[in-house]
């Protein structure tokens, strides 16, 4: 049994050899394919990671009327904090909304001179809201609505980041309906690829393979080595993509991070944690895919 | 050993491979079977080793049912027979020991056994001391010769030659005739199927000779005549 799995494999690295280039050809294509494929993966881990980055710069500015009491302010953050979809409430003070302002106009003498003419200050202290999710926006607008709060509030301004997620859900979500299709083809173009190398090596190793059946080799033994060889590039070019993607990954990371100021995408981290599960799925879906292919080879071109 | 009983072969659509032949070839038999070019002679040797299946009719051999034999029995019953076939040649890129240590590999032998039989088939058929060349370093009779040893490894009850000597002058013939005879001397069944009269002639043992795929004479020590 031992020695039948040595020949075979010997066999297996025999057709692997004589058709060489036809094998360089499969495993490039299988490779192709595979990019596509993780050319989707990143991108669905880029587009997450760059939603939640807008989401979590949504928020609600609610300004209270000049001179409110600070009570009512302190009594709607509490409020504000109580309900589950708030992440975070920051109060800012009329003092500090009044520098604020200075601030940022610090270049512009007229604003400035025309907010000392008014000598008092002109700013209520304001909340800064921030949600879990873009959608509990609208519910926690309609709960400021309520008449406890309504008449202390001068303003609440929603900066509308709904229009960008979608924008990028739109976007993202045609590039991979497209990446999707190019799989698809690539997948189909790679099978045919595995059925002409197994159709190839079948018709190279014809006399063996005449000779091997009036001996009295088994069929397992005849067929084998055409799976062997497959599942051979497979692993082989899951192993070249896995070892593409790294340093991709890596690269791209430091790219994607100042993109988004700095904030960790761990794209990295991701494919280090979860390598083993990813290209481990791939190789098997890939060799399992090949195996179909050199079945309907064999069951053409290989009469036993 | 081998039993034909009413069996026929159509090859699809309707060419007559061999039409109702019935015979029966006892353990230990030397038979010659002749015949024109196109008369059956190949399509009844493929049948011993099952290439070929009976359109109808029942085929044993050796205690295997050839119409009813399962596909994973198929390896097995070969091992048992030998074949020594017209275009059934030795692969070139391998030496005259791992073209006869093939045979032994794909049936999953040790590599004990293997260094073991082959010098052993080799000495047989007398090539011992060419073990290591390669058959293009050979000439015709000892290409076949070393195809001979190659069909005895697993040491056959059946020898099945299609047309051995097809392709050599007398002399290669001759040696090749006469290992025929030697391993038909040791107990295998040998069947050989050929065109060559002489070779017929000197024989001395049974011929079957066919026509239009029928058995037409069935002679002990017989002649070629046609
Ligand atoms: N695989 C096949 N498919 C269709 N017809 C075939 C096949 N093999 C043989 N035949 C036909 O069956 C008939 C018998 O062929 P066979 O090969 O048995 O003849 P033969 O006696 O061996 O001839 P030769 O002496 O030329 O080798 C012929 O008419 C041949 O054309
Ligand atoms: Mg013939």
């Amino acid at each position: 049994m031992f020695v039948s799995i040595l020949r075979i494999t010997k066999f297996a690295g025999q057709n692997f050899w004589r058709n060489f280039w036809l094998s360089l050809i499969t495993i490039s294509m299988l490779v192709l394919t595979l990019l596509t494929i993780n050319v989707l993966l990143v991108l669905n881990l880029v587009t997450d990671k760059a939603i939640e980055y807008v989401e979590q710069r949504i928020e609600v500015s609610v300004y209270f009327n000049a001179g409110v009491e600070q009570e009512k302010v302190t009594n709607t953050a509490g409020y504000l904090r109580d309900l589950p979809q708030v992440r975070d409430v920051e109060t800012i003070t009329a003092a500090e909304a009044y520098d604020r302002f200075q601030v940022r106009h610090a270049g512009d003498t007229a604003i400035l001179t025309s907010l000392e003419e008014i000598g008092d200050n002109p700013f209520g202290p304001t909340l800064v809201v921030k949600a879990f999710s873009a959608n509990d926006f609208p519910f926690i607008l309609s709960a400021l609505d309520n008449p406890q709060f309504r008449d202390a509030i001068r303003d609440k301004d929603f900066s509308s980041y709904e229009e960008v997620i979608s924008r990028i859900r739109y976007t993202t979500d045609r590039i991979r309906l497209f990446g999707l299709g190019l799989s698809v083809i690539f997948l189909l173009i790679a099978m045919l690829i595995v059925f002409n190398t197994v159709r190839m090596g079948i018709f190279t190793h014809r006399e063996e393979i005449g000779i091997m059946k009036l001996v009295g080799a088994s069929n397992w033994f005849v067929r084998a080595p055409f799976l062997l060889e497959v599942i051979g590039y497979s692993l082989l070019s899951t192993v070249i993509m896995a070892a593409l993607m790294y340093p991709t990954i890596a690269f791209m990371e430091t790219r994607f991070d100042s993109y988004f100021d700095g904030q960790a995408t761990h794209l990295l981290q991701y494919f280090e944690m979860n390598g083993w599960m990813i290209f481990g799925a791939q190789f098997l879906a890939v060799a399992l895919i090949s195996m179909i292919a050199t079945g309907f080879a064999m069951r053409k071109y290989l009469k036993v | 050993m081998i039993r034909f009983k009413n069996v026929n072969k159509i090859y699809p659509p309707n060419v007559v491979g061999i039409r109702n032949v019935s015979l029966h070839i006892k353990p230990g038999e030397f038979v010659s079977i002749v015949g024109q070019s196109g008369q059956g002679k190949s399509t009844l040797a493929k049948m011993l080793f099952c290439e070929e299946r009976p359109t109808s009719g029942e085929v044993i051999i050796g205690g295997w049912d050839i119409t009813r034999i399962r596909e994973h029995d198929v390896p097995l019953l070969r091992r048992q027979i030998g074949v020594v076939f017209q275009d059934f040649k030795l692969l070139p890129q391998k030496t005259v020991f791992e073209n006869v240590a093939f045979a032994l590999e794909v049936a999953g032998e040790p590599i004990k056994r293997i260094r073991q039989v082959v010098p052993q088939v080799l000495r047989i058929v007398n090539l011992g001391e060419k073990i290591d060349r390669y058959p293009h370093q050979l000439s015709g009779g000892e290409q076949q010769r070393v195809v001979i040893a190659r069909s005895l490894v697993h040491r056959p009850k059946i020898l099945v030659a299609d047309e051995p000597t097809g392709n050599l002058d007398s002399v290669n013939t001759h040696e090749i005739m006469e290992l025929l005879k030697k391993i038909n001397e040791f107990g295998t069944t040998v069947v050989l199927v050929t065109h060559n009269r002489d070779v017929v002639n000197t024989l001395h043992k049974r011929v079957i000779t066919l026509e239009g795929g029928q058995v037409v004479a069935d002679v002990e020590r017989g002649k070629y005549r046609l």
